[in-house]
């Protein structure tokens, strides 16, 4: 069970919520959503692989 | 023991997927998601246990191994059908978890063909 990815994930999304803010009140609203979106997807990545994780170790276990 | 484990994991994923919510509601999905994904990884090694033990009851019971493998394939599909539904409806699309339970269902029905012809068989062979 690696709990790190949870934390890992969380961080990202407080920092990306920061950057928002911050870059929002420099007056900078394009890069602000670029940055969360940036977030994202750094996220959606390590999620992805864990689901593949899961969906490798369904098929052994049940002979999908 | 390990529910403690799965507890406390499950309550900081809670924890720190409302704490982001406010703030980035699409962060917030993927840390319950990788919540999820990390408990059902757990639940999952526990199951194998069981299937381990399961297949060789039924090998004792001579039971044909063509339909446990069937069971446990329905087994599976359930498994992942539930955990995406569960996540679609967490993220507040209800409409995609419906559809997935719906081809889930289906995919199940196709998969329990063979054991439903094989009932009818032995039922039509009862028969005068």
């Amino acid at each position: 069970m690696n709990i790190e990815l949870i934390f890992q994930i969380a961080g990202i999304g407080i920092l990306t919520s920061i950057f928002h803010i911050i870059l929002k009140q420099a007056g900078k609203e394009e890069y602000s959503f670029i940055a969360t979106l940036a977030g994202v997807a750094i996220a959606l990545i390590m999620v992805v692989q864990l689901l593949a994780d899961l969906f490798q170790q369904v098929k052994g276990v049940f002979f999908l | 023991m390990d529910i403690f484990q799965v507890v406390g994991i499950g309550l900081t994923g809670a924890l720190l997927a409302v704490y982001v919510k406010e703030s980035n509601r699409e962060i917030a999905v993927l840390i319950s998601l990788a919540t999820g994904l990390v408990l059902f990884i757990y639940a999952l090694s526990q199951v194998g246990e069981v299937i381990n033990v399961l297949a060789e009851l039924s090998s004792r019971a001579n039971i044909n191994r063509y339909y446990l493998m069937i069971i446990l394939k329905i087994m599976g599909v359930a498994y992942i059908a539930e955990f995406g539904s569960q996540i679609c409806k967490d993220a507040g699309e209800s409409s995609t978890a419906t559809k997935i339970e719906f081809a889930a269902k289906v995919i199940v029905m196709v998969l329990a063909l063979p054991i439903i012809m094989a009932l009818m068989e032995s039922v039509l062979r009862l028969l005068p």
